[in-house]
């Protein structure tokens, strides 16, 4: 069940006996708080032939009331399940068990046997030389391709049950024909959190967070690929094109002269009514001369040096926690190990306790290094329609049409200027074709967003911060 | 008998329609088309970019009180239009239109024709009170026959007998008396009550309020409150004293002229950038500080919907020294912590609203000349930029 959560596109599994008990849990933890509901885990006796029941659930009881036999009755019933559950043992198929050798000089997880669809998002490829005294006749080393795993993928597999793994050391393993020339001892979860905690960046934390996320089947990568051979995708570099150039360029221009030719403005007297060449002929004319305040995300923002962020190799600047750590994939979304796509979020982990929230200027830095998005699609009446539509590529359309939008209305706002009556009844029928997005839900999406995991000893959240646009959207 | 739902949508539709009525001017200035004399005219003037529209100023008169820190409305007249076009302000007496007058009536009167906001509130709470005492009894009862359901035949989930209420079936048992109420009012005459009741409430305006209807609108002249001083108080003298009521009781006076050097990060100047900035945007801009939050943003107005953003101001400083040199302790200028910031954003997602950092650069005092402070020219040197908060639930985010 864990597993076609994770990859739906593949076709699903007859869930096996562990794995169905670990997807009924984790569907309970949908629910946020409380425990799980230990009625619905099925118990030991039935747990080969019958798929788990969710009961219905009665109304909350607020009052207990004393000595009332139909409450202690409901009460040991539902204990009992509780017991139950728990006391079915936890069995793996052999056949599904993956193998692997922690290596602690390269802080990988060398993978011997791989099985199951969760190696689709997870490990990558590593060219290492052959071991030592195998092909010392050659004289040269031979590199060999090899799957290897994090510290967090390798921890999640374990913990998970789903994967052997020996620390290399002196002792010959003897498992099998694989493990020939494998010497080692087998870890436990224990000590594999001991052993991988630390190691490449990863805090308890962020493991927490990765492992949180994967089981809800999310694809989670490193944003900063901790060896060149980990695979990323492409950065993301602001696109700074010649027609874009020549917009700003002939922007500034018109700008510089519309202030050599235009009156000096009286801050006395910011709106000018009343006057035979005054245009105001309706409140939008008259808010937006009233819009002269500086607003938005695009202009640069100039900080002091001392509150300068760090770039890298600058030594004089205050490190930020604010990093973007993990690429996340939705599970709808297909996913290439070898060729990683955008990423559908980007996540960055911090300490509750030890980390205020962002500055202006964390914010900022990472909103510079994130892709402005589309805006989300219309919420849908009927969301039964929109099924049969394939998910829209994101990407490539919608900049294009997000920066025709903005010319044409400059361009509608530069002739408003010059002829304000003449586009009154114009616009009356442009505007709502351009605009068929809920002005409220593009304010409230932002135009680029970042994810913040908070992690407070184990307790985790999640913020979505937008860089707002409400000087895009004006309301009049 | 009680109303049907068709007749409850057509009251909501008659209000609504009322209500776009009453509410049509988003600002205090009306625009008057002209009636030309020839037809053709108008349109071939604005050909060339002219018009002949007129601006219909109300002019409205207002008191600068210090000690509140605020503008008084006091003439009705003024109140009711400053509040009907573009919402500004509050009654002081008053949860936001200045109502306590009608209310008075109203309540003399016993059963009046309108209900004022607060009245209706009133009367909302008593029956939602009514509405848990059922429930709660209702509750109780079906837990008693369950329980001597089982008590004679161990059976654990018997379907229950009683009707349990919840908050869309519920009715108020007491629709006779709002009848009686409505076919006796026509008979009081509500003018005698009326002339009783001298009406002692005037709106309040904030002070970035009154300075966007002075400054930028030029609908509002201000006066002393002292009733000595007659004439009224010229532009440069509001701009200076609104800005030294911040620096403490000694620098009241207006003309009073920066004794100590005016900054940048006075908070009627950071205060002022945000709200003009939304009401240049179209929104209607009130106090947020029962949501934790320093501003609310309505779409028309509170008499339309419910707030749909709340913004939170956050000043930066551009130079972190001119923190350390400031008189004023700013709020927010420091980042919340994870805590408080969820705090937030749970009571305002609990009332179906954005949470909104609103962040206004403070200029570096060090890269202008003080003599910018005098006049509403610093103003462009401020900017706001907007971060949205949401919290991101990622097992709902899978598709």
């Amino acid at each position: 069940m864990d597993e076609s959560l994770e990859l739906p596109s593949l076709t699903p599994k007859i869930p096996q006996p562990t794995d169905s008990t670990e997807g009924a849990d984790e569907q309970s933890s949908g629910e946020e708080d409380g425990g799980p509901d230990w009625t619905k885990i099925p118990s030991g006796s039935s747990k080969f032939s019958v798929r788990p029941v969710i009961p219905k659930r009665g109304e909350k009881d607020f009052e207990p009331s004393e000595g009332s036999a139909l409450q202690q009755h409901m009460l040991g019933q539902m204990r009992s399940a509780m017991f139950d559950a728990l006391n079915v043992p936890r069995t793996a198929s052999n056949k599904s068990i993956s193998y692997a050798i922690w290596i602690p000089h390269l802080r990988r997880a060398h993978v011997t046997v791989a099985r199951g669809t969760l190696f689709n998002g997870m490990g990558h490829s590593v060219p290492r030389p052959l071991s030592p005294g195998e092909d010392d006749s050659l004289g040269e080393e031979k590199l060999h391709k090899r799957l290897e795993l994090l510290p967090e993928e390798t921890l999640y597999l374990i913990e998970r049950g789903s994967m052997f793994c020996w620390m290399e050391g002196d002792v010959p393993t003897n498992i099998g024909p694989a493990w020939e020339d494998v010497a080692g001892f087998p870890i436990s979860v224990q000590q594999a959190y001991a052993e991988m905690i630390g190691k490449d960046d990863l805090t308890l934390e962020k493991y927490q967070i990765y492992a949180y996320l994967k089981r809800l089947g999310y694809v989670v990568t490193r944003a900063r690929p901790p060896t060149p051979f980990y695979p990323t995708p492409a950065p993301y570099i602001p696109k700074r094109s010649m027609f874009n150039w020549l917009l700003r360029f002939w922007g500034k221009i018109f700008t510089g002269i519309y202030a050599l030719f235009s009156r000096k403005r009286n801050w006395w007297r910011p709106l000018h009514l009343g006057g035979w060449w005054d245009k105001h002929t309706n409140y939008a004319s008259i808010f937006s001369s009233l819009r002269f305040l500086p607003a938005g995300h695009s202009r640069p923002l100039m900080p002091h040096k001392s509150t300068q962020l760090g770039t890298t190799g600058d030594t004089t600047t205050i490190t930020s926690p604010y990093t973007i750590f993990y690429n996340l994939y939705k599970p709808s979304t297909p996913f290439r190990k070898t060729a990683p796509p955008p990423p559908d979020f980007s996540l960055v982990v911090v300490g509750a306790r030890k980390t205020p929230m962002p500055s202006l200027l964390e914010l900022t830095s990472l909103f510079d290094l994130l892709p402005e998005e589309p805006l989300p699609p219309p919420r849908q009446r009927h969301p039964t329609q929109s099924k049969p539509l394939p998910v829209p590529p994101v990407p490539a359309p919608t900049t294009s049409s997000v920066q025709t939008s903005t010319l044409t209305l400059g361009f509608s706002r530069l002739s408003r200027w010059i002829y304000p009556n003449w586009f009154r009844n114009g616009d009356a029928k442009v505007q709502p074709a351009v605009r068929k997005i809920n002005p409220f839900q593009a304010l409230k999406f932002g135009k680029k967003n970042i994810v913040i995991a908070v992690v407070d000893a184990g307790t985790t959240n999640f913020y979505r911060f937008g860089e707002g646009a409400f000087e895009e959207w004006p309301m009049v | 008998m009680p109303s049907t739902p068709r007749q409850g949508a057509t009251k909501a539709i008659g209000r609504k329609n009322e209500n776009s009525r009453i509410y049509a001017y988003p600002l205090p200035l009306v625009l008057e088309p002209p009636e030309p004399p020839i037809r053709w005219i108008p349109n071939a003037l604005g050909l060339f970019g002219f018009s002949s529209f007129r601006v219909l100023n109300p002019y409205c008169k207002g008191i600068f009180d210090p000690d509140t820190k605020s503008v008084w409305i006091t003439n009705s007249g003024d109140s009711l239009i400053l509040w009907r076009r573009g919402f500004f302000g509050k009654g002081n007496l008053s949860r936001s239109e200045p109502s306590w007058h009608a209310r008075q009536v109203n309540q003399r009167a016993i059963a009046g024709g309108v209900s004022t906001a607060e009245e209706i509130t009133a009367k909302r709470r008593a029956e939602r009170k009514q509405f848990k005492l059922d429930r709660a009894a209702a509750l109780a009862a079906a837990a008693q026959e369950a329980e001597a359901a089982f008590a004679a035949g161990g059976s654990v989930s018997p379907t229950p007998t009683i009707n349990i209420p919840s908050a869309a079936t519920w009715k108020p048992s007491t629709p006779l008396v709002a009848g009686e109420a409505d076919s006796k009012s026509p008979v009081i005459n509500p003018d005698v009550e009326t002339n009783d009741v001298e009406d002692i409430e005037h709106l309040q305006l904030t002070l970035p309020e009154a300075f966007f209807l002075i400054w930028a609108l030029r609908c509002l002249g201000l006066s002393q409150s002292d009733p000595t001083a007659q004439q009224e108080m010229s532009l440069s003298d509001i701009w200076l004293s609104f800005q030294n009521i911040h620096l403490g009781p000694s620098f009241k006076s207006a003309a009073q002229l920066l004794s100590p050097p005016a900054r940048f990060d006075n908070p009627f100047l950071i205060n002022y950038v945000v709200y003009h900035h939304y009401r240049s945007l179209g929104w209607v801009v009130k106090g947020g500080a029962k949501f934790c939050v320093d501003y609310l943003l309505y779409r028309r107005g509170p008499v339309f919907h419910h707030a749909e953003f709340a913004l939170v101001v956050c000043p930066v400083y551009e130079d972190p020294t001119d923190k350390k040199s400031s008189p004023f302790e700013l709020q927010n200028t420091e980042p919340f912590s994870w805590s408080w910031l969820s705090t937030i954003n749970r009571v305002n997602s609990q009332v179906q609203k954005t949470l909104i950092l609103t962040y206004v650069t403070i200029p570096a005092s060090a890269k202008y000349s003080p003599q910018i402070l005098l006049t509403p020219s610093c103003l462009p040197e401020y900017s706001v930029r907007e971060v949205t908060l949401r919290r991101f639930v990622p097992a709902r985010m899978r598709d």
